[in-house]
């Protein structure tokens, strides 16, 4: 023990901070599968979402204190582990700076209902017509600046000002990006439909 | 297709996403329960989105849940 004793009142500090760090963890971890959810459709791969997740976290721990409390602690992750998959450069265009097919928002729904024995048939059963693994293809084929919006937006449920601020872009290119990003989606589930 | 009126395929996302403006969406509310064949295409937009939202749904690993906390700086 050495002379200088910490004061009552530094210990109490250390002691606060020390559970402040152990909440922040906490609620960190137990957002693990929300963000895992999100990693996984901005990554290519299982292997490559896990990492990306796995760098977050030591990343969040290390710079827990520039986290706001009371603020969305979700989407301060989700902002690391964007940063990351960018930073990292794996975001490998297939086709870079070309912009794939996109039909109008009806398009979908109609090329699926044409293949259709039965006249006006329920939406329920229309939607039959896409498999699972289909719509995980589908998404896959989407370009990543449409695809980060789509997968923050529509399956990470995020605002759209909350995408906005993740992805350090505009609100308004968040509503657009969206917006064709589902047209591709349907585009691309349009080309995996069942027929039989 | 339905009504013929492309305004209503173009108004589709916006209007699910309710950033419409009042005026707008009641005029699309009012068009809608006149038209069957849009109100449908409507309504599997947006059963499609829970759709994808569930089809796409993989669990994070107990592996990775144990490496995280790992990673933690306290026990």
């Amino acid at each position: 023990m050495s002379e200088s004793a910490p004061t009552a009142a530094e210990t109490r500090r250390l002691a606060e901070e020390a559970r402040d760090r152990v909440r922040f963890e906490e609620q960190a971890l137990e957002l693990s599968d929300q963000v895992y959810r999100v990693a996984r459709r901005l990554a290519n791969s299982r292997e490559e979402a896990e990492d990306l997740v796995q760098d977050t976290y030591a990343r969040a721990f290390r710079s827990w204190q520039q986290f706001q409390p009371g603020t969305n602690l979700r989407a301060w992750l989700l902002r690391i582990l964007t940063n990351l998959n960018i930073d990292r450069g794996r975001r490998v265009q297939r086709t870079p700076e070309q912009t794939p097919l996109e039909e109008g928002d009806y398009y979908l729904y109609n090329r699926l209902e044409s293949t259709m024995p039965d006249e006006n048939p329920d939406e329920e059963r229309v939607l039959e017509r896409l498999s699972q693994n289909a719509v995980v293809e589908a998404l896959a084929e989407v370009p990543h600046d449409f695809r980060d919006v789509l997968v923050l937006v529509d399956i990470g449920e995020f605002s759209y000002a909350e995408a906005a601020q993740i992805l350090d872009i505009p609100v308004g290119t968040v509503m657009s990006r969206l917006h064709r990003g589902r047209r591709i989606l349907k585009q691309q589930l349009a080309e995996r439909t069942v027929t039989n | 297709m339905g009504c013929g009126c492309s305004d209503c395929e173009e108004m589709m996302q916006p209007y699910l996403d309710r950033v419409l403006s009042d005026e707008q969406m009641r005029e699309a509310k009012e068009h809608l329960e006149a038209c069957p064949p849009c109100e449908k295409r409507y309504r599997f937009e947006d059963t499609l989105r829970r759709y994808v939202r569930v089809a796409v749904e993989e669990p994070i690993s107990a592996e990775l849940q144990q490496k995280l906390v790992g990673l933690r700086s306290t026990g």
